[in-house]
């Protein structure tokens, strides 16, 4: 009887958590919906007005492919930089694990504003194209999220005898990596991508202190259209929105595949 | 060796050249002045002027607040969560996740519109003539809208600890006739007090390091540290890079400081229960 009250009780707490973070959310995409809603408590009236003016417009799209070339090229830094790394502290030597903590703190220590004050006080003057600098400083910004789901692929099998299995065989390590050990990884290094592609995607303090106006990126663009035209700004809020929601979808349902997975191996063992 | 040293020479130099370079330069230049010659002076400027000690304090009272009522709401969030069925509780582990990258400027505009001065907050509470207290745009207002990435935030740390606590004490208490609250104060409290104390200083560097958000609903208006520091390295009349370092250096040390204090108090305590 009491576990059924807690469950009850968790119920409604859950909702109304749920109801207050979403509000803003339900609330931008209504605005972006509507014809005027200015000091009432609904929308005067409802058009795709806004929607179409957006799409059409050539700043949004030029924004976007800034955006998606951003977290591009992030996302293969980051894999460069970061693969091969938390591959041999699984494999060969664990203890580099503990080293590597301070990572998961970096957030939090240093933040962006604060590491694109050192960036700006070395870069600025030097006659190193600043593009790099921000593609470099983004990849080690989305450094613990990467890691963090990169580390999570590394759990069950064992690399190390496959890997060195291929490499008796004849393989190059870097063919042998390839080969073997990739497959194997894809879907967590899959989820990994798609986690430092948004982030890169979303990018915004740094992108704004290091190249200003020079390459207006989604959120800048964002952030400019705040200011002039809220109905064009909400519409591209909810544009946003959705693609965030988009890719959770893709992860939720990577997750429950991967669950299930789980269980029929778990099942045929039990038939073994 | 050749292998590990290419295996790690990317990410390396990755670290060098945006990590280590920038943080060891920003350093030093905190302590020059404007002509590069070495002093305390910017320290000195930091701690003298009611503006930038205003800036320290809002900083610190609008995370502290805001990382306390998170943690609440989010440890009870937690638990909520802890009770719901396996599938229901990773669709709402990511809808969080989502939700905490919402951060930044579509929040500052979503909250423009529900509590702006055209909101439609605005808009109930003048059709009811309720007297509305709430501004957006002021220091209240902004430990309102941190709430609204902190408490996913807070929650998405909580829910793996409480999701741990081994379901055997809570048959067994209960077997032993124990009470709910004495469960609570005696056993489960002193067991995750440490990860409450981690989180909330994870909670409050969070929010101590939001520039995004706090910049978008405010433009330079709020006086916060991350704000000060942005002003100073991009404002035109204003700006004042070294200034800006000092400003960094000296929140890079005082959360460095935190949050190691706050790990160890994690480390002690597992240790101990180990």
């Amino acid at each position: 009887m009491e576990k059924h009250i807690d469950r009850i009780i968790a119920k409604i707490v859950i909702t109304l958590i749920s109801i207050y973070l979403a509000a803003p959310i339900v609330a931008t995409i209504m605005y972006s919906f509507a014809k005027s809603w200015v000091n009432t408590i609904l929308p005067d009236g409802w058009t795709f007005e806004w929607y179409l003016q957006l799409i059409t417009n050539s700043d949004f799209l030029s924004a976007l492919a800034r955006s998606i070339i951003l977290g591009f090229v992030t996302t293969i830094i980051a894999m460069c930089c970061f693969l091969p790394v938390v591959f041999y502290a699984n494999v060969y030597d664990e203890s580099i694990k503990a080293k590597l903590r301070f990572i998961t703190v970096l957030p939090f220590t240093i933040p962006g504003i604060v590491l694109v004050t050192g960036l700006v006080r070395v870069y600025a003057n030097l006659p190193v194209p600043q593009m790099l600098v921000l593609l470099l400083a983004i990849s080690l910004l989305s450094l613990p999220v990467t890691y963090q789901a990169l580390d999570n692929a590394f759990i069950a099998h064992d690399f190390r005898a496959m890997f060195e299995q291929a490499l008796i065989l004849g393989d190059s390590p870097i063919k042998a990596f390839v080969k073997v050990v990739i497959p194997n990884i894809r879907v967590g290094m899959f989820i990994a991508m798609l986690l430092t592609f948004t982030n890169a995607f979303g990018e915004y303090v740094l992108t704004n202190i290091i190249l200003g106006g020079n390459y207006e990126t989604l959120k800048i663009y964002m952030y400019r259209l705040m200011q002039s035209n809220g109905q064009a700004s909400s519409v591209l809020t909810t544009v946003y929105f959705f693609f965030l929601a988009i890719i959770s979808i893709i992860m939720i349902a990577i997750m429950k595949w991967q669950g299930s997975k789980k269980a029929e191996e778990v099942e045929d063992t039990k038939k073994l | 060796m050749s292998t590990r040293l290419k295996i790690f020479l990317p990410f390396g130099l990755l670290i060098l050249s945006v990590l280590v370079i920038p943080v060891c330069v920003m350093l030093i230049s905190s302590l020059q002045n404007m002509d590069g010659g070495l002093s305390f002076s910017n320290y000195h400027q930091i701690f003298f002027s009611r503006y930038y000690r205003g800036a320290i304090y809002n900083s610190i009272s609008i995370s502290l607040i805001t990382s306390v009522v998170s943690l609440v709401v989010s440890m009870v969030g937690a638990w909520g969560l802890t009770k719901l069925s396996l599938s229901t509780k990773n669709i709402l582990i990511t809808v969080f996740n989502m939700s905490s990258s919402f951060a930044g400027v579509p929040l500052a505009f979503s909250l423009i519109i529900l509590f702006g001065n055209a909101g439609v907050f605005k808009a109930i509470t003048s059709t009811l003539h309720i007297h509305d207290a709430l501004n957006i745009y002021s220091v209240t207002g902004m430990t309102f809208a941190y709430t609204f990435f902190e408490i996913p935030l807070g929650i998405m740390f909580f829910f793996p600890v409480l999701d741990s606590l081994s379901k055997e004490w809570f048959e067994v208490s209960d077997v032993l006739g124990a009470s709910k609250t004495f469960l609570i104060g005696k056993v489960i409290f002193p067991i995750i007090l440490p990860n409450i104390v981690e989180v909330f200083v994870l909670l409050f560097a969070n929010a101590m390091g939001t520039y995004e958000t706090a910049y978008a609903l405010m433009g330079n208006n709020l006086v916060s540290i991350p704000t000060v520091i942005g002003s100073l390295i991009n404002g035109e009349l204003i700006a004042n890079v070294p200034l800006a370092c000092a400003f960094a250096t000296l929140f890079t040390v005082i959360m460095t400081i935190i949050v190691w204090l706050g790990n160890r108090v994690t480390n002690i305590k597992g240790r101990r229960i180990s």
